[in-house]
Protein backbone atom coordinates (compact mmCIF):
# COMPACT_ATOMS: atom_id res chain seq x y z
CA UNK A 1 0.00 0.00 0.00
CA UNK A 2 2.53 2.14 1.00
CA UNK A 3 4.79 1.25 -2.52
CA UNK A 4 1.78 2.84 -3.95
CA UNK A 5 0.75 5.60 -2.68
CA UNK A 6 4.80 6.58 -3.10
CA UNK A 7 4.15 5.97 -6.79
CA UNK A 8 1.86 8.02 -6.90
CA UNK A 9 3.39 11.00 -5.15
CA UNK A 10 6.21 10.40 -7.90
CA UNK A 11 4.61 10.38 -10.60
CA UNK A 12 2.78 13.65 -9.42
CA UNK A 13 6.13 14.70 -8.72
CA UNK A 14 7.98 13.56 -11.69
CA UNK A 15 4.85 15.52 -13.97
CA UNK A 16 5.49 18.36 -11.94
CA UNK A 17 9.06 18.79 -12.54
CA UNK A 18 9.07 17.92 -15.96
CA UNK A 19 6.29 20.19 -17.15
CA UNK A 20 6.79 23.17 -15.05
CA UNK A 21 10.19 22.98 -13.34
CA UNK A 22 12.63 22.07 -16.44
CA UNK A 23 15.69 24.00 -16.04
CA UNK A 24 17.26 24.48 -19.79
CA UNK A 25 15.80 21.04 -20.66
CA UNK A 26 17.20 19.53 -17.78
CA UNK A 27 14.96 17.51 -14.79
CA UNK A 28 15.59 15.36 -11.95
CA UNK A 29 14.78 11.99 -12.42
CA UNK A 30 12.11 11.55 -9.80
CA UNK A 31 11.24 8.20 -10.93
CA UNK A 32 14.23 6.88 -10.02
CA UNK A 33 15.03 7.66 -6.64
CA UNK A 34 11.74 6.14 -6.02
CA UNK A 35 12.96 2.68 -7.33
CA UNK A 36 15.97 2.95 -5.39
CA UNK A 37 14.38 4.56 -2.17
CA UNK A 38 11.54 2.06 -2.19
CA UNK A 39 13.85 -1.04 -2.90
CA UNK A 40 15.92 -0.69 -0.22
CA UNK A 41 14.74 -2.17 2.70
CA UNK A 42 13.50 -5.48 -0.19
CA UNK A 43 15.56 -8.59 0.80
CA UNK A 44 14.49 -10.13 -2.31
CA UNK A 45 16.38 -9.08 -4.99
CA UNK A 46 14.69 -10.70 -7.56
CA UNK A 47 11.33 -9.24 -6.80
CA UNK A 48 13.53 -5.42 -6.20
CA UNK A 49 15.05 -5.93 -9.94
CA UNK A 50 11.68 -6.84 -11.45
CA UNK A 51 9.38 -3.74 -9.70
CA UNK A 52 12.61 -1.43 -11.10
CA UNK A 53 11.97 -3.29 -14.96
CA UNK A 54 7.99 -2.59 -14.42
CA UNK A 55 8.62 0.33 -13.00
CA UNK A 56 11.08 1.35 -15.97
CA UNK A 57 8.82 0.10 -18.46
CA UNK A 58 5.88 2.11 -17.07
CA UNK A 59 7.78 5.61 -17.01
CA UNK A 60 9.03 4.74 -21.01
CA UNK A 61 5.46 4.36 -22.34
CA UNK A 62 3.37 6.60 -20.12
CA UNK A 63 6.02 9.42 -18.71
CA UNK A 64 9.45 9.52 -20.54
CA UNK A 65 8.26 10.02 -24.21
CA UNK A 66 11.25 11.40 -25.35
CA UNK A 67 13.69 8.52 -24.08
CA UNK A 68 14.40 5.06 -25.72
CA UNK A 69 11.70 2.29 -24.70
CA UNK A 70 13.77 -0.14 -22.54
CA UNK A 71 16.57 3.12 -21.49
CA UNK A 72 14.76 3.34 -18.16
CA UNK A 73 13.65 -0.10 -17.51
CA UNK A 74 17.46 -1.21 -17.75
CA UNK A 75 18.32 1.49 -15.58
CA UNK A 76 15.58 0.83 -13.13
CA UNK A 77 16.34 -2.73 -12.91
CA UNK A 78 20.49 -2.14 -12.14
CA UNK A 79 19.36 0.37 -9.60
CA UNK A 80 16.95 -1.38 -7.80
CA UNK A 81 19.50 -4.44 -8.14
CA UNK A 82 22.03 -2.26 -6.50
CA UNK A 83 19.66 -0.47 -3.98
CA UNK A 84 18.15 -4.04 -2.15
CA UNK A 85 21.30 -5.57 -2.19
CA UNK A 86 22.48 -2.98 0.21
CA UNK A 87 22.79 -4.45 4.25
CA UNK A 88 20.69 -2.38 7.03
CA UNK A 89 23.95 -1.86 8.93
CA UNK A 90 25.34 0.18 5.67
CA UNK A 91 22.26 1.46 5.12
CA UNK A 92 21.92 3.48 8.74
CA UNK A 93 24.84 4.68 8.56
CA UNK A 94 25.65 6.34 4.92
CA UNK A 95 21.63 6.16 3.84
CA UNK A 96 22.75 9.85 1.76
CA UNK A 97 25.77 8.92 0.18
CA UNK A 98 24.45 5.52 -1.03
CA UNK A 99 21.56 6.87 -2.45
CA UNK A 100 23.13 9.72 -3.95
CA UNK A 101 25.92 6.98 -5.81
CA UNK A 102 23.13 5.20 -7.03
CA UNK A 103 21.16 7.74 -8.34
CA UNK A 104 24.43 8.99 -10.18
CA UNK A 105 25.15 5.85 -11.82
CA UNK A 106 21.61 5.97 -13.14
CA UNK A 107 22.04 9.24 -14.55
CA UNK A 108 25.60 8.02 -16.03
CA UNK A 109 23.66 5.92 -18.18
CA UNK A 110 21.23 7.98 -19.25
CA UNK A 111 23.09 10.51 -20.11
CA UNK A 112 25.51 8.12 -22.18
CA UNK A 113 22.61 7.36 -24.33
CA UNK A 114 21.04 10.97 -24.17
CA UNK A 115 24.39 12.39 -25.13
CA UNK A 116 26.16 9.66 -27.13
CA UNK A 117 27.20 11.98 -30.00
CA UNK A 118 28.69 14.50 -27.31
CA UNK A 119 30.58 11.62 -25.41
CA UNK A 120 33.06 11.50 -28.35
CA UNK A 121 32.62 14.55 -30.04
CA UNK A 122 32.82 16.87 -27.12
CA UNK A 123 33.53 15.29 -23.95
CA UNK A 124 33.86 18.36 -22.43
CA UNK A 125 30.65 19.39 -22.97
CA UNK A 126 29.00 15.64 -22.37
CA UNK A 127 30.71 16.32 -18.87
CA UNK A 128 29.33 19.59 -18.64
CA UNK A 129 25.40 18.15 -19.67
CA UNK A 130 25.60 15.41 -17.08
CA UNK A 131 26.83 17.84 -14.10
CA UNK A 132 24.25 19.90 -14.61
CA UNK A 133 21.71 17.05 -14.91
CA UNK A 134 23.21 15.55 -11.64
CA UNK A 135 23.71 18.54 -9.54
CA UNK A 136 19.63 19.58 -10.03
CA UNK A 137 18.65 16.13 -9.71
CA UNK A 138 20.70 15.37 -6.51
CA UNK A 139 19.43 18.71 -5.17
CA UNK A 140 15.77 18.51 -5.82
CA UNK A 141 15.87 14.71 -4.29
CA UNK A 142 18.39 15.89 -1.21
CA UNK A 143 15.11 18.06 -0.27
CA UNK A 144 12.70 15.21 -0.93
CA UNK A 145 14.27 12.86 0.97
CA UNK A 146 14.19 15.41 3.98
CA UNK A 147 11.06 17.32 3.33
CA UNK A 148 9.26 13.85 3.22
CA UNK A 149 11.42 12.10 5.53
CA UNK A 150 12.40 9.37 3.54
CA UNK A 151 15.02 7.56 5.62
CA UNK A 152 13.32 7.21 8.86
CA UNK A 153 10.22 5.25 6.16
CA UNK A 154 13.02 3.52 4.48
CA UNK A 155 14.83 2.32 7.43
CA UNK A 156 11.47 1.39 9.18
CA UNK A 157 9.85 -0.31 6.60
CA UNK B 1 21.29 -30.79 -11.81
CA UNK B 2 23.34 -28.11 -13.32
CA UNK B 3 20.45 -25.99 -13.79
CA UNK B 4 18.99 -26.38 -10.23
CA UNK B 5 22.48 -25.62 -9.10
CA UNK B 6 22.54 -22.04 -10.85
CA UNK B 7 19.09 -21.04 -10.31
CA UNK B 8 19.43 -21.35 -6.56
CA UNK B 9 18.66 -18.66 -3.90
CA UNK B 10 22.61 -17.08 -4.49
CA UNK B 11 22.40 -17.12 -8.12
CA UNK B 12 19.14 -16.09 -9.30
CA UNK B 13 18.23 -12.02 -8.23
CA UNK B 14 21.86 -12.17 -10.64
CA UNK B 15 19.93 -14.48 -13.48
CA UNK B 16 17.07 -11.80 -13.13
CA UNK B 17 18.88 -8.58 -13.64
CA UNK B 18 20.77 -10.24 -16.54
CA UNK B 19 17.05 -10.94 -17.88
CA UNK B 20 15.84 -8.11 -17.41
CA UNK B 21 18.86 -6.43 -19.03
CA UNK B 22 18.57 -8.35 -21.92
CA UNK B 23 14.74 -7.39 -22.07
CA UNK B 24 15.77 -3.47 -21.76
CA UNK B 25 18.43 -4.02 -24.35
CA UNK B 26 16.40 -5.75 -26.76
CA UNK B 27 13.20 -3.38 -26.60
CA UNK B 28 15.86 -0.57 -26.55
CA UNK B 29 17.20 -2.19 -30.38
CA UNK B 30 13.46 -2.12 -31.67
CA UNK B 31 13.03 1.33 -30.37
CA UNK B 32 12.83 2.41 -34.08
CA UNK B 33 10.29 -0.32 -34.92
CA UNK B 34 7.13 1.05 -36.60
CA UNK B 35 4.54 -1.06 -34.41
CA UNK B 36 6.71 -0.53 -31.13
CA UNK B 37 6.29 3.16 -32.09
CA UNK B 38 2.53 3.03 -32.43
CA UNK B 39 2.18 0.91 -29.28
CA UNK B 40 3.94 3.56 -27.27
CA UNK B 41 1.74 6.26 -29.22
CA UNK B 42 -1.48 4.95 -28.20
CA UNK B 43 -0.21 4.43 -24.68
CA UNK B 44 0.73 7.83 -24.28
CA UNK B 45 -2.74 9.04 -25.80
CA UNK B 46 -4.66 6.82 -23.13
CA UNK B 47 -2.59 8.61 -20.47
CA UNK B 48 -2.22 11.71 -22.21
CA UNK B 49 -4.95 12.94 -19.45
CA UNK B 50 -2.54 13.17 -16.94
CA UNK B 51 -0.33 15.98 -18.11
CA UNK B 52 -3.50 18.42 -18.97
CA UNK B 53 -3.19 19.75 -15.64
CA UNK B 54 -0.02 20.61 -15.38
CA UNK B 55 -0.45 22.07 -19.00
CA UNK B 56 -3.40 23.99 -17.60
CA UNK B 57 -1.30 25.35 -14.94
CA UNK B 58 1.84 26.39 -17.40
CA UNK B 59 -0.45 28.24 -19.63
CA UNK B 60 -2.23 30.20 -16.43
CA UNK B 61 1.16 31.11 -15.32
CA UNK B 62 2.27 32.38 -18.26
CA UNK B 63 -0.79 33.86 -20.36
CA UNK B 64 -0.10 37.59 -18.76
CA UNK B 65 3.24 37.81 -19.85
CA UNK B 66 2.51 36.49 -23.22
CA UNK B 67 -0.24 38.19 -23.99
CA UNK B 68 1.85 41.30 -23.46
CA UNK B 69 4.68 40.06 -25.70
CA UNK B 70 2.16 39.53 -28.40
CA UNK B 71 1.02 42.97 -27.65
CA UNK B 72 4.16 44.66 -29.20
CA UNK B 73 5.08 42.00 -31.73
CA UNK B 74 1.40 42.49 -32.91
CA UNK B 75 1.92 46.37 -33.62
CA UNK B 76 5.69 45.63 -35.26
CA UNK B 77 4.09 42.97 -37.16
CA UNK B 78 1.46 45.51 -38.37
CA UNK B 79 4.14 48.07 -39.12
CA UNK B 80 6.19 45.65 -41.07
CA UNK B 81 3.67 44.04 -42.95
CA UNK B 82 1.95 47.43 -44.72
CA UNK B 83 5.85 47.57 -45.87
CA UNK B 84 6.22 44.23 -46.63
CA UNK B 85 2.30 44.12 -48.98
CA UNK B 86 3.84 46.72 -51.21
CA UNK B 87 6.96 44.94 -51.59
CA UNK B 88 4.81 41.33 -52.44
CA UNK B 89 3.13 43.55 -54.87
CA UNK B 90 5.81 44.69 -56.87
CA UNK B 91 7.73 40.80 -56.04
CA UNK B 92 4.68 38.79 -57.98
CA UNK B 93 4.88 41.96 -60.88
CA UNK B 94 8.36 41.21 -61.51
CA UNK B 95 8.44 37.29 -60.84
CA UNK B 96 5.76 37.11 -63.88
CA UNK B 97 7.62 39.87 -65.59
CA UNK B 98 10.47 37.08 -65.64
CA UNK B 99 8.87 34.06 -66.10
CA UNK B 100 9.35 32.56 -62.67
CA UNK B 101 7.61 29.51 -61.55
CA UNK B 102 4.74 30.55 -58.80
CA UNK B 103 5.81 29.21 -55.10
CA UNK B 104 3.70 26.43 -53.15
CA UNK B 105 1.91 27.71 -50.48
CA UNK B 106 1.54 25.46 -47.24
CA UNK B 107 -1.08 25.24 -44.61
CA UNK B 108 -0.57 25.49 -40.67
CA UNK B 109 -2.54 23.67 -38.31
CA UNK B 110 -2.01 24.88 -34.67
CA UNK B 111 -1.30 22.36 -31.90
CA UNK B 112 -0.93 22.21 -28.20
CA UNK B 113 1.75 20.76 -26.73
CA UNK B 114 0.57 17.87 -24.12
CA UNK B 115 4.15 16.34 -22.55
CA UNK B 116 7.73 17.75 -23.20
CA UNK B 117 8.98 14.46 -23.27
CA UNK B 118 8.90 14.05 -19.45
CA UNK B 119 12.78 12.71 -18.76
CA UNK B 120 16.50 14.29 -18.77
CA UNK B 121 16.50 13.27 -22.64
CA UNK B 122 14.82 16.02 -23.69
CA UNK B 123 14.71 15.65 -27.55
CA UNK B 124 11.13 14.62 -28.63
CA UNK B 125 7.41 16.28 -27.47
CA UNK B 126 3.73 15.55 -27.79
CA UNK B 127 1.18 17.23 -29.35
CA UNK B 128 -2.58 17.43 -29.45
CA UNK B 129 -2.68 16.95 -33.22
CA UNK B 130 -2.70 13.87 -35.17
CA UNK B 131 -3.63 12.23 -38.71
CA UNK B 132 -7.31 13.53 -38.33
CA UNK B 133 -5.70 17.13 -38.71
CA UNK B 134 -3.52 15.51 -41.81
CA UNK B 135 -0.47 15.42 -39.76
CA UNK B 136 1.82 13.13 -41.01
CA UNK B 137 5.65 11.92 -40.47
CA UNK B 138 8.45 13.98 -41.57
CA UNK B 139 6.28 17.50 -41.53
CA UNK B 140 7.72 20.74 -40.33
CA UNK B 141 6.86 21.98 -36.85
CA UNK B 142 7.39 25.84 -35.91
CA UNK B 143 6.62 27.78 -32.66
CA UNK B 144 5.74 31.19 -33.41
CA UNK B 145 9.55 32.41 -33.74
CA UNK B 146 11.13 29.78 -35.74
CA UNK B 147 11.76 25.94 -37.07
CA UNK B 148 11.54 23.25 -34.10
CA UNK B 149 11.62 20.06 -35.30
CA UNK B 150 9.65 17.62 -37.47
CA UNK B 151 7.02 14.84 -36.52
CA UNK B 152 8.26 11.42 -36.06
CA UNK B 153 5.37 9.34 -35.63
CA UNK B 154 1.15 10.38 -36.08
CA UNK B 155 -1.79 8.81 -34.20
CA UNK B 156 -5.28 9.66 -35.19
CA UNK B 157 -4.87 12.82 -32.34
CA UNK B 158 -1.84 12.83 -31.33
CA UNK B 159 1.83 13.49 -32.77
CA UNK B 160 5.57 13.44 -31.40
CA UNK B 161 8.02 16.04 -32.35
CA UNK B 162 11.77 15.45 -32.49
CA UNK B 163 12.61 18.57 -31.66
CA UNK B 164 15.88 20.51 -33.14
CA UNK B 165 17.98 19.27 -30.49
CA UNK B 166 17.94 16.02 -30.95
CA UNK B 167 21.55 14.76 -31.43
CA UNK B 168 20.02 13.20 -34.40
CA UNK B 169 18.38 15.62 -36.42
CA UNK B 170 20.36 17.41 -39.12
CA UNK B 171 18.65 20.41 -41.50
CA UNK B 172 19.93 22.00 -44.66
CA UNK B 173 20.26 25.81 -43.59
CA UNK B 174 20.98 28.44 -45.42
CA UNK B 175 22.65 31.71 -44.38
CA UNK B 176 21.39 35.21 -45.23
CA UNK B 177 22.25 37.54 -47.63
CA UNK B 178 25.27 35.19 -48.28
CA UNK B 179 22.97 32.61 -48.97
CA UNK B 180 25.77 30.24 -48.17
CA UNK B 181 24.30 26.53 -47.34
CA UNK B 182 25.25 24.06 -44.58
CA UNK B 183 23.98 21.22 -42.35
CA UNK B 184 22.48 22.31 -39.20
CA UNK B 185 23.38 20.32 -35.86
CA UNK B 186 21.98 20.89 -32.23
CA UNK B 187 25.17 21.99 -29.71
CA UNK B 188 23.67 23.13 -26.54
CA UNK B 189 20.73 24.93 -24.81
CA UNK B 190 19.36 27.33 -27.69
CA UNK B 191 22.46 27.05 -29.73
CA UNK B 192 23.24 25.02 -33.25
CA UNK B 193 26.50 24.29 -34.97
CA UNK B 194 25.90 24.39 -38.73
CA UNK B 195 28.75 22.67 -40.57
CA UNK B 196 29.92 22.03 -44.48
CA UNK B 197 30.54 25.73 -44.81
CA UNK B 198 33.34 27.16 -47.03
CA UNK B 199 36.16 28.67 -45.31
CA UNK B 200 35.82 31.45 -48.29
CA UNK B 201 32.39 32.11 -47.48
CA UNK B 202 31.62 35.72 -46.01
CA UNK B 203 29.35 34.94 -43.13
CA UNK B 204 28.98 38.58 -40.32
CA UNK B 205 27.37 37.86 -37.06
CA UNK B 206 24.05 38.63 -36.55
CA UNK B 207 23.13 36.96 -39.96
CA UNK B 208 19.73 35.11 -40.56
CA UNK B 209 19.24 31.94 -40.90
CA UNK B 210 16.80 30.13 -42.82
CA UNK B 211 15.84 26.76 -44.25
CA UNK B 212 17.35 25.84 -47.75
CA UNK B 213 15.62 24.64 -50.55
CA UNK B 214 18.21 21.94 -50.78
CA UNK B 215 15.53 20.22 -47.60
CA UNK B 216 13.74 17.38 -48.66
CA UNK B 217 10.73 17.66 -45.94
CA UNK B 218 11.05 21.62 -44.98
CA UNK B 219 10.12 24.25 -47.37
CA UNK B 220 12.46 27.41 -47.85
CA UNK B 221 12.97 30.48 -45.94
CA UNK B 222 11.43 29.45 -43.00
CA UNK B 223 13.31 31.38 -39.87
CA UNK B 224 15.65 29.32 -37.76
CA UNK B 225 18.09 31.68 -35.99
CA UNK B 226 20.79 34.19 -36.51
CA UNK B 227 24.96 33.86 -36.41
CA UNK B 228 26.31 34.31 -33.11
CA UNK B 229 29.79 33.15 -33.64
CA UNK B 230 32.15 32.14 -36.71
CA UNK B 231 35.05 29.54 -36.01
CA UNK B 232 37.80 28.60 -38.78
CA UNK B 233 38.96 24.94 -38.12
CA UNK B 234 42.67 25.25 -38.68
CA UNK B 235 42.81 21.15 -40.35
CA UNK B 236 39.96 21.59 -42.24
CA UNK B 237 38.65 23.50 -45.76
CA UNK B 238 35.42 23.90 -43.83
CA UNK B 239 34.78 26.56 -41.37
CA UNK B 240 31.90 26.12 -38.36
CA UNK B 241 29.44 28.51 -37.90
CA UNK B 242 27.24 28.39 -34.29
CA UNK B 243 23.80 29.88 -33.99
CA UNK B 244 21.00 30.87 -31.55
CA UNK B 245 18.11 29.66 -32.20
CA UNK B 246 14.56 32.33 -32.46
CA UNK B 247 12.47 29.39 -30.60
CA UNK B 248 13.06 28.91 -26.67
CA UNK B 249 13.02 25.40 -26.74
CA UNK B 250 12.04 24.84 -23.13
CA UNK B 251 9.17 26.70 -23.07
CA UNK B 252 7.25 25.33 -26.03
CA UNK B 253 3.40 25.29 -25.54
CA UNK B 254 1.59 26.46 -29.34
CA UNK B 255 2.72 25.45 -31.77
CA UNK B 256 2.62 24.89 -35.93
CA UNK B 257 2.70 22.08 -38.30
CA UNK B 258 2.91 22.58 -42.13
CA UNK B 259 0.41 19.93 -43.69
CA UNK B 260 2.00 20.78 -47.15
CA UNK B 261 5.96 21.00 -47.71
CA UNK B 262 6.96 23.72 -50.44
CA UNK B 263 9.30 21.38 -51.89
CA UNK B 264 8.74 17.61 -51.55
Amino acid sequence: MLFFQYFFISIVLQLLFSELLTINGFQPNIMLLFVILSQMPESNTSKAVLVGFVTGLFCDLVLFSGSYIGLSSLIFSICAFMASRIRYNFVFRNFDSYWIVTLLIGIAVYCLFRYDFLFFSNFFLFLKNFLLISLYSVFVSYILVKVLSLRKIVLNA
Amino acid sequence: MIGARLFNDKNLPLFTLLICIFLSIGLIFSDSNEKVQSFRLSITENFSFLYEPFNWIDNQSFLLKRIEVLSSDNLKLNLENEILSSHKIENNYLREFLNFQNREKFDFVGSDVISRGNSSNLNTILINRGLNSGIKENNPVLSSRGVIGKVITSSKNTSEVQLISDGNFRLSVRIMPSEVEGILRWRSDTVCEIFEVKKTAKINIGDSVVTSNLSTYFPPDLPIGEVISIHDKADSFNKVIRLKLYSDLSKLNQLFVIIEGGSQ
